[in-house]
């Protein structure tokens, strides 16, 4: 039943698209996390004694015992490069103009790490595992109650 | 023989328009709950069962991963399933076999549903259920599938649309009485429900469940677990699930055989031989109120075509022989689609043990069967529960208990913090294959072209190259009459969107004359007050240089005229 096509030009298709879009509101934690980095520059996180761990961004519970935690322990703004890569594509595998490096910080006081862009490593020393970083956060004019209020880690030398 | 399997504890969250909390806050919510019901903490558990809807809904896709630390799952066995709507009562099932296979003794069961991400409508996310070449181009709600299916059996058994209204009435009262409820209301009335607007006849707005967002969660254990556990477990006695053909346009939409075959297998498990009698309460799945009609005669509880009029007479009230969805159902406690199916086991449960409070059904209920529904309307999903005999204990607590779920005004969830709004880039070509493919090539043609068995006997139409009966290949390709019979049909009055549509659409499921199928097509040059089932019609086609090899090359079916072959359009 198989059959060979010749003229694949000449199949019958149809071109569709799923047209949904979805509004994630960021729930009972995420609003208080984004408002303390919002409007007092601070990053916070979630301690859960009992675990002796700190969730970063601030959760509502412990993943691990299910303990209903607080939204405040502030952590950072320094910490430690945990990994990275440079990306030279795009999520369409096209050349980016400039190479991008993205990072996994572990903030000073968090056990968890946090994933985002590493501010202008080109012009010093290659990067390395361990360095210590630190959190960009945009001016506050600028922002807007999101993840890129945070413009990124830089190293500290 | 596999061991026996209780449900121990249960939790939900109230269910509302807009959740403050997200997905896996909610499931969280609902997870913790069902522990605490029954003093259990996170480390007891030994697996997690998970179900939640379509990723479309909240653009996350692996969306089981996503809500898993809600779930309990960090560290643990760990898989979600998914069976459209019959996915909540399929989790309950899923836990029962990961306790009866001896894999797990404790197991979590989550049903989380958030649809109030989803823009415009949640209904976008549902139109690629409906085939890419002979339907979509359409323009298919899913509103039309429940219409067309509620028309037929209307028309079956000569329904009264008050008596179907009953079930509305009775579920938003039965929710008035539920603490977890979006849409109870004591005083409404079948006037009410008549009286709401109209979205694709026979359906109306009060026919239908609202959109909702919440979770619901299970203990399940196994014997030795559960009598460690608590003195009143409740046993899962019976599951059963099944599925009907993918050709829903080729289907019995007036007796959901499928649900039936469920149910049997269920029952058979449970050691039930008269349902009638040994069924004491049930949770039917009411996303509108004839569905559950339709599903409690598919569970064998009233002979076919008789439960409206059990509705009318109070059969189905929490007082009546047959109390039905005492919970209030998706119709009045909500439908967040996964949840809305666990939220009836659950109901069962707290039923069965004494704890519904005022939703508690008189007597002593000793064994009540749960049933959800879904897919492309195609899967019954069945669970039989019951309590150990004996007097009922007294409880000592009204379930369920604490309900968080904070509902956000519209005006909260578009200024929301921190929110993002965007789109998964979903863009598809979608080939049309050897068999749509040919008889589009008929179409484009003027010709209607089926494929037929000749093992069962039967002329497919649509076509497939291999028949979902035999399993066999099909023998020869079947040219077919352009004319038809008009199965059922509805007058649709909304997109899927909602937005209005005027004048309104009249789509139908046409049987074509000379093969076994049929399928999906719009009504054209009648009146909306002339439109009946069994009308016999003929297509009209587009002009032939406009033909595209397309389904819409008919433009659509006309009352079949006495003095002519099918007609053709004039040049528009």
């Amino acid at each position: 039943m198989i059959e060979k096509i010749a003229r694949p030009d000449e199949i019958r298709r149809i071109d569709g698209d799923l047209p949904v879009r979805h509004r994630y509101t960021p729930g009972v934690a995420g609003e208080i996390f984004f408002t303390a980095l919002r409007d007092r520059s601070v990053v916070l996180g979630s301690r859960c004694e009992a675990c002796r761990y700190t969730y970063v961004p601030a959760r509502l519970f412990c993943e691990r015992c299910f303990a209903e935690l607080a939204p405040d322990v502030e952590v950072g703004p320094g910490g430690e490069l945990v990994s990275f890569t440079i990306a030279f594509v795009d999520v369409d595998g096209e050349p980016l103009e400039e190479p991008q490096t993205f990072g996994l910080m572990r903030l000073d006081g968090a056990d968890a790490v946090l994933l985002h862009r590493v501010l202008d490593p080109a012009d010093e020393e290659p990067l390395e595992v361990g360095e210590r970083v630190e959190v960009v956060l945009r001016p506050k004019s600028e922002r807007t109650g999101s993840i890129l209020d945070i413009e990124g880690f830089r190293v500290v030398e | 023989m596999a061991g026996r399997v209780a449900v121990v504890g249960a939790g939900m969250t109230r269910f509302v328009r807009r959740a403050q909390e997200t997905g896996k806050e909610l499931a969280w919510e609902a997870s913790r709950e069902a522990l605490a019901s029954c003093e259990l903490t996170l480390d007891r558990v030994d697996a997690v069962c998970l179900t939640s809807g379509p990723d479309a809904f909240d653009g996350v896709h692996m969306k089981g991963e996503y809500l898993s630390d809600g779930a309990g799952a960090f560290g643990k066995p760990f898989i979600r399933t998914y069976v459209g709507g019959g996915s909540g009562v399929f989790t309950a099932i899923q836990a029962y076999y990961t306790v009866a296979s001896g894999m797990a003794d404790v197991v979590l069961a989550v049903a989380e549903e958030k649809m109030s991400s989803t823009q415009p409508h949640p209904q976008g996310a549902f139109l690629t259920i409906f085939d890419n070449l002979l339907e979509r181009p359409l323009g298919p709600n899913l509103l039309w599938i429940f219409a067309l299916e509620m028309n037929r059996y209307m028309h079956a058994y000569g329904l009264d649309k008050r008596d179907i209204a009953t079930v509305a009435v009775k579920n938003k009262r039965n929710a008035a009485d539920h603490p977890a409820a979006l849409l109870g209301q004591a005083d409404i009335t079948v006037e009410d429900v008549l009286a709401s607007e109209t979205l694709a006849w026979p359906v109306q707005r009060l026919d239908v469940s609202p959109i909702s967002d919440g979770a619901v969660a299970l203990v399940v254990a196994s014997e030795d677990a559960a009598r460690a556990i608590t003195d009143r477990p409740v046993w899962i006695q019976g599951v059963g699930w099944n599925l009907d053909t993918a050709y829903w346009t080729n289907r019995d939409l007036v007796f959901p055989e499928y649900v039936a075959n469920a149910a049997r297998s269920a029952y058979a498990m449970a050691g039930v031989t008269e349902p009638r009698k040994q069924i004491h309460v049930a949770e039917p799945y009411d996303p509108f109120d004839y569905k559950e009609l339709h599903h409690l005669e598919g569970l064998l509880l009233f002979d076919k075509g008789k439960a409206p009029e059990a509705a009318r007479d109070g059969v189905l009230n929490r007082d009546g022989d047959l109390p039905s969805c005492p919970s209030g159902g998706l119709l009045g406690v909500g439908n967040p689609i996964a949840a809305a199916g666990l939220m009836k086991v659950a109901e069962l449960f707290w039923q069965l043990r004494g704890e519904a409070g005022a939703r508690q059904v008189p007597g002593t209920p000793e064994r009540g069967v749960a049933q959800a529904w879904g897919d492309l309307m195609q899967v019954g999903t069945v669970v039989v529960m019951g309590r150990d005999g004996g007097p009922p204990v007294t409880a000592s607590r009204i379930s369920p208990t604490a309900v968080p779920g904070r509902a956000l005004s519209d005006e909260e969830f578009r200024g929301a913090v921190g929110a993002v709004e965007d789109a998964v880039g979903a863009e598809y070509a979608w080939d049309a294959g050897v068999a749509v493919g040919r008889f589009l090539d008929g179409l484009e043609a003027g010709m209607i072209f089926g494929r037929q068995c000749r093992r069962c006997e039967r002329v497919l139409v649509p076509p497939r190259m291999f028949c979902e009966r035999c399993f066999r290949p099909t023998d020869a390709w079947v040219q077919v009459e352009t004319t038809g019979v008009v199965q059922t049909f509805s007058i649709c009055h909304v997109r899927w969107d909602m937005e209005p549509l005027d004048p309104p659409e009249i789509p139908a499921v046409i049987s074509i004359d000379g093969s076994d199928g049929g399928f999906l097509h719009k009504l054209g040059e009648v009146a909306v007050d002339e439109v009946a089932i069994g009308m016999a019609v003929e297509a009209v086609w587009k002009p032939e240089a406009e033909r595209t090899g397309s389904i819409l090359d008919i433009a659509y079916f006309r009352p079949r005229r006495a003095d002519a072959s099918a007609g053709e359009e004039g040049p528009s």
